[in-house]
């Protein structure tokens, strides 16, 4: 099966609505090991991108993963602008001017997102980063298409993986970011933006089911 | 490096706050005159709220884009991944024209708009808002090794100027723009160097480079140049020189050039002969620890436990010096340990650490913050403290990593320094050094006076050049004279060894007779006394014939309530028994705002020397100060005693004074003590000078010469810079003597209790003017005596006639050395 325009669009949504509801829960994740502000941030930046939306629905992934990356970096403000952002951008590169994606399209979609992050933040494994939430959860995508498994069920799986990455992120100390500067203080923290991204890849398993 | 058409590189300043990048465009456009580059400004999400938007950056990298190319700075954070996120946006022939610079924003930005109002391309811009940084390190002290070290230019031949900097803000950053800006577009090389300060040479052409020079008011800069427009460059060097004021007017004086480091000549600062091989005091090696060796609570009470050996070391040093010179001298201590406690040194050292610091390196820091604090200040005296500062540092530093004190190069020998803290001096054993000879140092410092209570010779002053003198050579010192000779010729040698044998001889002698009078060849008896601050100070005066001074302070200083009658009496009873009963003169407290006692209410004061203190200060304190002549009325019941009040500038202080004497003896209510004495310090010169309206009041007057002369000739004797001025024997100060002989009369006795007592070639020059009682160290006393019994009264007094007409004191010493 495949990811329909308006199935991607509700993905963004649900993202949005998650990040409103989960806004306090990441900003207080945020004042323990970083400025306190990416509940915030991102509520702020995800709410201007469902308001364009609003106003003007896009024809094709490009064109809506382009909206939703370029209203982020001038809405956001913090690290996480620029970080979904570019994220954002290298998904809508990748997916193309097209109005559906099948499971691997997605996948590579996915992945070059996660490239994206990686060349902007420098973030590696272990970092207590996004990207330790995120690359787990593409990879289990790729490893269950490849099993044959269906895109929804496969981005169930790239969930829990996410989830997963989300929680060993509790012990690792911060090497980069605000939270870098607490040094050894930022363990025993989960990582804000790891949380984060963990309700992006839910939204999507719950949007693309 | 120009940019292509002859436009300018534009800048971009990226930050998560606009008013804090409108604020510092404010600042770096300062800096340029005639227009300067493009900047555009891509900073925060709106006026107010913080945040970075590559979109905005994107925006601002376009317009400020004319061809010439783009240097972008940021602040942190989202600011870089927004930046980089934009350079992925913009027009990819454009991207290759942009640079990001990782510049520190304002040091940059000042740095990197100068460097493009010039015409400097955009990787050259970027060049130099990085350095931008590397004066800030270097004025802070604090960047690591080579960090501030560009790579030398090479050596050129080439026109030089020289500019000698008239701004009393010295090189700063505007001037330095200007000339940043007069060599930018010449085909030449253009360096400059501060010969003052014997820097390095670095380019004209970098802002930051420049600033690294640390130009000060009457610095002299030199600037070279090569290529083929290197005569126009150093014309426009000079020329925007003189233009922006940098060398033009002498707004004001240039301190630094007209404060000497050292003595103006070598000064003998305590007697004896002393020839062997040179032992150079090594600075400190210590290293200071870099790496946290636990987290901040175990670098903390690392620093507590270094900090309570060095006050238990300081401790020790203050007890030791208190019985070997005295509780005046050890009071440096007591300053030294508040010193150690400072909340302001403690607050900054704690705060460092707390910032990951190792202790040691937080500690250094936070002392180094404090000494540079004092010596920015813009009195003296406070500038002087930055010393004592670094001396208690330096010891907890050592605490800190283990590390020995300076350490002298093993072996007997003389003792070659750049100077001594108080606590090196008192360390030093007699028995292995034999002579000191310090190349700055005053003979009235502290350190100086530690070095004659333990008779070690010792000259000051003697210059920074001693400190090249090699571990081993043989140094010759005498510590009367001055003399230093490195390396004596066999006949200089001997000419030392035979002054030093007849010393010996004399020393012999002296102590043969030490409990004989002292009593001139034609008969008159002069009083010579022992300086006591204790004790313990008297029992060592062999031969003394009166205790001249006893400094009651011992009883007051370091303890939290004031002694009471009872302790008083039975000290002051104790320096009696110690001198075999002979006559005790009790000085009444003798403090002020340098040494606050915690009892005595004191406002702090910008001159304690100028302050309340001495009979000031008891005057104040009306029950502290009946309490103790209470003690000293009832001691002169049971054994001779003269009392003397201290600092004493008007006769009304004296009657007041006297009257709290009177009101003591009638609450005893056993009569005036038959043997009790009355007598004034003369220290100030209002006293000297009107000695015969405090003549009647008195049956004695003691001339304490160390703060006569302080006062006389406006030199603090702790300070080295104008050591040399602060000479008892000066003629001004002689003059005060003689004055105060006159005033005194007949009927009242004349002593001096200060060091130049003590001084070999004095004694004749002070019997001489008039005095009958000299007061001195208690090793000094035997020597003292012996020199009285050479004296001829009627030789002494035309040599006080001569000295008292020669035109400085250098004549004086010239006139009275012995021999003469």
């Amino acid at each position: 099966m495949s990811a329909s325009i308006d199935q991607l669009t509700d993905w963004v949504r649900r993202f949005a609505a998650a990040v409103h509801e989960h806004r306090d829960e990441l900003t207080r994740l945020d004042s323990a090991i970083g400025d306190a502000d990416h509940g915030s941030n991102l509520d702020r930046g995800m709410t201007a991108v469902v308001a364009a939306l609003d106003a003007e629905p896009q024809p094709s992934a490009a064109a809506l993963f382009k909206k939703v990356g370029m209203t982020l970096v001038s809405t956001v403000g913090g690290a996480s602008g620029p970080l979904y952002g570019t994220f954002f951008l290298r998904v809508a590169t990748a997916s193309g001017e097209v109005t559906e994606l099948d499971g691997p399209a997605f996948a590579k979609a996915l992945r070059a997102g996660l490239e994206g992050v990686v060349a902007r933040g420098k973030a590696e494994a272990g970092d207590k980063t996004m990207f330790d939430a995120l690359a787990p959860a593409v990879d289990a995508l790729d490893a269950a298409l490849a099993d044959g498994d269906p895109l929804g069920e496969s981005l169930r799986a790239a969930a829990t993986a996410a989830a997963s990455g989300r929680d060993a992120t509790i012990p690792l100390v911060a090497r980069k970011g605000r939270a870098s500067y607490l040094g050894e203080r930022s363990a025993g923290h989960q990582d804000p933006g790891a949380t984060s991204v963990t309700l992006l890849v839910v939204a999507a398993a719950e949007a693309l089911a | 490096m120009t940019g292509p058409a002859g436009g300018l590189v534009g800048i971009v300043v990226v930050s998560h706050s606009r008013a804090l990048a409108d604020a510092a465009v404010a600042l770096a456009r300062e800096m340029v005159h005639d227009g300067g580059p493009r900047i555009e400004v891509a900073a925060g999400l709106d006026e107010t709220t913080f945040g970075t938007d590559a979109a905005a950056i994107t925006a601002a990298v376009e317009a400020a884009d004319d061809g010439a190319g783009v240097v972008v700075l940021m602040d942190l954070g989202s600011a870089v991944l927004s930046a980089e996120l934009a350079l992925e946006m913009v027009d990819p022939d454009l991207a290759t024209r942009v640079v990001l610079c990782a510049a520190p924003l304002v040091e940059g930005l000042v740095a990197a708009v100068v460097t493009a109002a010039g015409g400097a391309g955009a990787a050259a811009v970027a060049a130099d808002a990085t350095d931008a940084l590397t004066a800030k390190t270097a004025q802070l002290g604090s960047a690591p090794a080579g960090a501030d070290e560009a790579p030398a230019p090479p050596d050129v031949e080439g026109p030089t100027v020289t500019l000698t900097l008239r701004d009393p803000h010295g090189l700063h950053a505007r001037p330095a723009s200007r000339l940043v800006g007069a060599v930018r577009g010449l085909a030449a090389d253009v360096q400059a160097r501060n010969t003052s300060t014997g820097s390095g040479w670095v380019p004209v052409a970098s802002l930051s480079r420049l600033a690294t020079l640390g130009g000060l008011a009457g610095h002299v800069i030199e600037v070279r140049a090569t290529g083929p427009d290197a005569a126009t460059a150093l014309d426009r060097v000079v020329a925007a020189a003189a233009d922006s004021g940098l060398t033009g007017a002498l707004l004001a004086a240039p301190q630094e050039l007209l404060v000497p480091d050292t003595p103006a000549r070598p000064l003998g600062a305590s007697p004896g002969i002393a020839v062997g091989p040179a032992r150079p005091l090594r600075a400190a090696a210590f290293e200071i620890d870099e790496d946290p060796a636990g987290d901040p609570a175990a670098e903390q009470a690392r620093l507590a436990r270094a900090r309570a050996d060095a006050a238990h070391a300081i401790e020790a040093v203050r007890d030791h010096t208190a019985t070997t010179a005295g509780a005046d001298e050890a009071a440096i201590f007591d300053a030294h340990l508040a010193l150690l406690d400072d909340p302001d040194l403690l607050d900054d050292a704690h705060a460092r650490i707390a910032a990951g610091r190792a202790a040691g390196r937080a500690w250094a820091d936070a002392v180094d913050a404090a000494a540079a604090a004092f010596a920015a200040l813009p009195r003296e005296y406070l500038r002087a403290r930055a010393g004592d500062v670094r001396a208690v540092g330096d010891q907890v530093l050592r605490a800190l990593t283990g590390a020995d004190g300076p350490a002298a190069t093993p072996g007997d020998g003389v003792l070659v320094a750049a100077d001594l803290t108080p606590a090196d001096a008192a360390g030093l054993d007699p028995a292995t050094v034999t002579g000191v000879v310090l190349a700055a140092g005053s003979p009235t410092a502290h350190a100086a006076i530690l070095l004659r209570a333990k008779a070690i010779p010792a000259v000051v002053g003697a210059g920074m050049h001693v400190l090249d003198v090699a571990a081993g050579t043989v140094v010759a010192v005498d510590g009367t004279t001055g003399e230093v000779l490195v390396d004596p010729t066999p006949a200089q040698a001997e000419r030392f060894a035979a002054r030093a044998a007849e010393q010996a001889d004399r020393a012999r002698a002296a102590r043969a007779r030490a409990c004989e009078p002292a009593v001139t060849r034609d008969g008159t008896t002069v009083l010579v006394g022992v300086n006591a601050g204790s004790a313990a100070d008297a029992a060592t005066a062999t031969g003394a014939d009166l205790a001249g001074l006893v400094r009651t302070e011992f009883l007051f200083l370091g303890r939290d309530d004031a002694p009471g009658v009872d302790e008083q009496e039975a000290a002051y009873r104790d320096v009696a028994a110690a001198l075999g009963g002979r006559r005790i003169t009790l000085r009444t407290l003798d403090v002020g705002g340098d040494k606050p006692l915690p009892y005595v209410p004191a406002a702090a004061e910008a001159n304690p020397f100028l302050g309340v203190r001495g009979l000031r200060l008891a005057l104040r304190a009306p029950d502290l100060f009946a309490t103790q002549l209470r003690a000293i009325v009832r001691t002169a019941h049971a054994t001779p005693v003269s009392v003397m009040f201290p600092m004493v500038s008007t006769v009304a202080e004296l009657l007041a004074a006297r009257a709290a004497l009177d009101a003591a003896i009638a609450a005893e209510g056993r009569g005036v003590p038959p043997q009790l004495q009355v007598g004034m310090m003369v220290e100030v010169p209002a006293a000297a000078l009107r000695a015969a309206a405090f003549a009647p009041h008195v049956d004695f007057l003691s001339i304490g010469t160390n703060d006569l002369t302080q006062y006389t000739l406006a030199a603090e004797r702790g300070n080295d810079a104008v050591a040399a001025l602060a000479d008892p024997l000066d003629p001004a100060v002689l003059a005060l003597v003689a004055a105060t002989c006159r005033g005194a009369g007949d009927d009242v006795l004349v002593a001096v209790c200060g060091e130049v007592a003590a001084d070999d070639a004095a004694a004749a020059l002070l019997v001489g003017l008039g005095v009958r009682e000299l007061s001195v160290a208690a090793p000094a006393v035997a020597g003292v005596k012996q020199s009285v019994r050479g004296i001829d009264l009627a030789a002494a007094a035309a040599l006080a006639e001569q000295a008292l007409r020669a035109p400085d004191a250098e004549t004086v010493r010239a006139l009275a050395a012995p021999g003469h």
